[in-house]
């Protein structure tokens, strides 16, 4: 590793020796789910550092400093958006979770609750004082039965350690005379722990929002944003789980260590998660800017099969052709922005050469299509009505070439016109599947058979 | 499977009623209409007509609008579903790992097709979309668990426990960071401080192996 005279080369490898595993310290170590297990390891320090040394503008600045980009896949700077919220005006003011983790190739939260749960809280608690809201709602999706019983079970720890409720980290007068320190009053902050019940859609923000008031979850028109009008129509932010995770570290160690990982545009460190047919699956911790194949190779020990295509970030990003140019990328959101495609939630899906492209695509629309919500024409008739029909048209061997050009027009015409970016997230990696694998849904309608048959991959 | 009765389902549940209320401000009761509704889905399998009217008094809004909610998602049911409520991912990655031949096993197993319960209420198959466990795939949730990894034989043994009557253990799969034994521990300094233990950056491959953690369901 090379360095240049007083700054050091930012740590892009996860090899580099000055690297450590910071998110996922504790998960997958038996036990850590408590909160004896946390606190023995310095567990809510950062948070009483934050509430008892900083103002809620410095907790901010500090995470303004470390490059922190949301990670639930859009990537906006984290700061930034805590400061859109309104000045405090006597409102109660939310902080939300959203624990919905449900694109397709993603699942790193889901450990993070199970495992770490307290980190999360204390994440939502530093949040929470550096944008002055009381209340945090952590929402759930219905399916993380396991997440849902540990994170109860670690507020509930919080709440009779006084980590949570009335007065966190208040102080006693300390000393007499003029040298006494006065008694803090501490911060009042508490967290609604609530359950989805299976909707992909409660992952867009509004919607989420929408489901947690007790309402169908369709998405709201935006603006006003969350910071405007969010939970009950008052002052909100929400955060990704594995933001919140990151904030703790942040605040312990200082926005410039994290800044000192990853690129240009993405700092820190990131959970990446690698499925399909690889050797060793699962969700790896990184820094910024590492490579595919870092991740592929390195971590996950490979494909086990030769393989013809990527998904970088979960199934709403468009897929890349596998090949040494690719594999040497760095998964940072520029470099991803740049070659097509995007960061997501940095859930790789590796596609093997053995797999028909079609039927994979067919696969992700159906996806998309069930979780269409209905709200707006464009993604009710397009994602959810024709374009799984044409898919199942083609695999029934009844398309033409006709249909594949209508296709690709249908997808060019749904892009950025719809409510949400639902209708988008399907229509991205269809339209990306066209520009690189057109040669399989040619072959599809020529000859009534894909090019590749059916193959099982399922074990013994 | 019991008849329900026109008892209320909340009448003999106060304090319970009112720990669900209150975890919502003044103006938010409507946010308790979902969790209302898991508690009786736990209970009872299912929401029927008469709970929907029930919950829908209790947070004060129509039966309609409560049944427009209860509609939209996909884990509310409106008919009681078996004993083991089968529920496998047909998603990319659980696809790429067979999860097409496990629903076609399930299929054969059952004699049901997704959405069916049989006849004697023992088990209900649904194809089910994403469950966030891609890699661990194919996974195949019964009830409130997942298995995870769900092998042909493991299939075999999972049947095996539900045709005895009970409720499968699950083995927690890991991958990746989610194996402990490479994991860096941080100890706590005398001085105070953290300090990573000097074996920290090992990334020594997992071997893919599984954690047996009962108690998980």
């Amino acid at each position: 590793m090379s360095t240049v005279a007083d700054k050091p080369a930012a740590i892009t490898s996860r090899f580099d020796p000055r690297y450590e595993i910071t998110l996922y310290r504790h998960v997958g170590v038996d036990g850590a789910h408590t909160l004896e297990h946390y606190r023995a390891r310095g567990g809510y320090r950062a948070a009483e550092k934050a509430l008892t040394e900083m103002t809620p503008t410095q907790v901010i600045d500090e995470v303004k400093a470390s490059g922190l980009r949301g990670r639930g896949g859009a990537g906006f700077p984290a700061g930034l958006k805590w400061s859109f919220m309104p000045p405090i005006d006597g409102r109660q003011r939310f902080i939300v979770c959203n624990a919905d983790e449900s694109e397709p190739g993603s699942f790193k939260d889901r450990y993070l609750m199970e495992d770490d749960p307290h980190q999360l809280i204390e994440g939502m608690l530093i949040a929470g004082w550096a944008i002055q809201a009381t209340i945090g709602v952590l929402y759930v999706r219905g399916e993380y039965y396991v997440a849902y019983e540990r994170m109860r079970d670690a507020i509930a720890e919080a709440r009779a350690a006084g980590l949570l409720g009335r007065g966190v980290f208040a102080t006693e007068p300390d000393g007499e005379g003029d040298e006494a320190t006065p008694a803090s009053p501490g911060f009042d902050f508490d967290i609604i722990l609530h359950r989805g019940a299976g909707a992909y859609i409660c992952g867009e923000e509004t919607a989420l929002m929408n489901s947690f008031e007790g309402l169908r979850a369709n998405p709201r028109l935006k603006p006003p944003f969350p910071a405007q009008a969010g939970v009950y129509g008052l002052p909100t932010t929400i955060n990704n789980v594995e933001s919140f995770c990151s904030v703790v570290h942040i605040v312990e160690r200082g926005g410039a260590w994290y800044a000192s990982m990853g690129t240009d545009d993405s700092k820190g460190t990131k959970l990446y998660q690698l499925s399909g047919p690889v050797a060793r699956p699962g969700v790896y911790e990184m820094p910024m800017g590492a490579t595919f194949r870092e991740l592929i190779y390195d971590l996950g020990g490979g494909p086990t099969e030769p393989a013809k295509a990527l998904i970088p970030g979960g199934s709403s990003t468009p897929l890349l052709p596998w090949s040494d140019e690719t594999l040497d990328l760095p998964m940072d959101y520029g470099t991803m922005a740049r070659v097509g495609s995007m960061l997501g939630t940095g859930g790789v899906i590796v596609i093997p050469e053995s797999q028909c492209m079609v039927d994979a695509m067919a696969n992700v629309v159906r996806f998309y299509a069930h979780e269409s919500c209905g709200k707006c024409t464009p993604c009710r008739e397009g994602v959810a009505t024709w374009l799984p029909k044409m898919y199942q048209k083609l695999l029934a061997g009844l398309g033409t070439r006709d249909d594949l050009t209508l296709m690709e027009e249908m997808v060019r015409n749904l892009r950025g016109t719809a409510f949400c970016p639902l209708a988008d997230a399907c229509a991205m990696p269809v339209a990306a599947s066209f520009q690189h694998f057109r040669n399989e849904y040619e072959h599809l309608v020529d000859h009534g058979a894909p090019k590749y048959p059916t193959v099982s991959r399922w074990a013994e | 499977m019991d008849l329900p009765t026109l008892k209320p389902f909340f009448e003999d549940k106060p304090e319970l009623l009112q720990e669900i209320l209150d975890r919502y401000p003044p103006n938010g009761r409507r946010s308790a209409l979902m969790p209302l509704m898991w508690e009786v889905q736990r209970a009872e399998r299912h929401i029927g007509e008469a709970r929907l009217h029930e919950i829908a008094e209790i947070v004060g809004v129509t039966v309609t609008e409560a049944k427009g909610v209860m509609s939209f998602y996909s884990t509310f049911h409106e008919h009681p579903v078996g004993r083991f409520h089968l529920q496998v991912c047909r998603t990319l990655s659980c696809k790429l790992a067979g999860g097409d031949e496990l629903y076609r096993a399930l299929v054969e197993e059952t004699g049901l097709v997704s959405g069916e319960t049989d006849a004697e209420g023992t088990f209900s198959l649904q194809n089910v979309e994403c469950l966030g466990s891609c890699g661990t795939g194919p996974v195949l949730q019964v009830n409130d668990t997942y298995h995870e990894r769900v092998t042909r034989t493991r299939l075999a043994e999972l049947f095996a426990e539900m045709r005895a009557g009970r409720e499968p253990v699950p083995t927690r799969e890991r991958g990746g960071d989610n194996v402990s034994a490479d994991k860096a521990e941080r100890v706590d300094a005398p001085d105070g401080t953290s300090v990573d233990a000097p074996d920290g950056t090992s990334v020594d491959a997992p071997d893919g192996t599984s954690d047996e953690e009962g108690g998980v369901a």
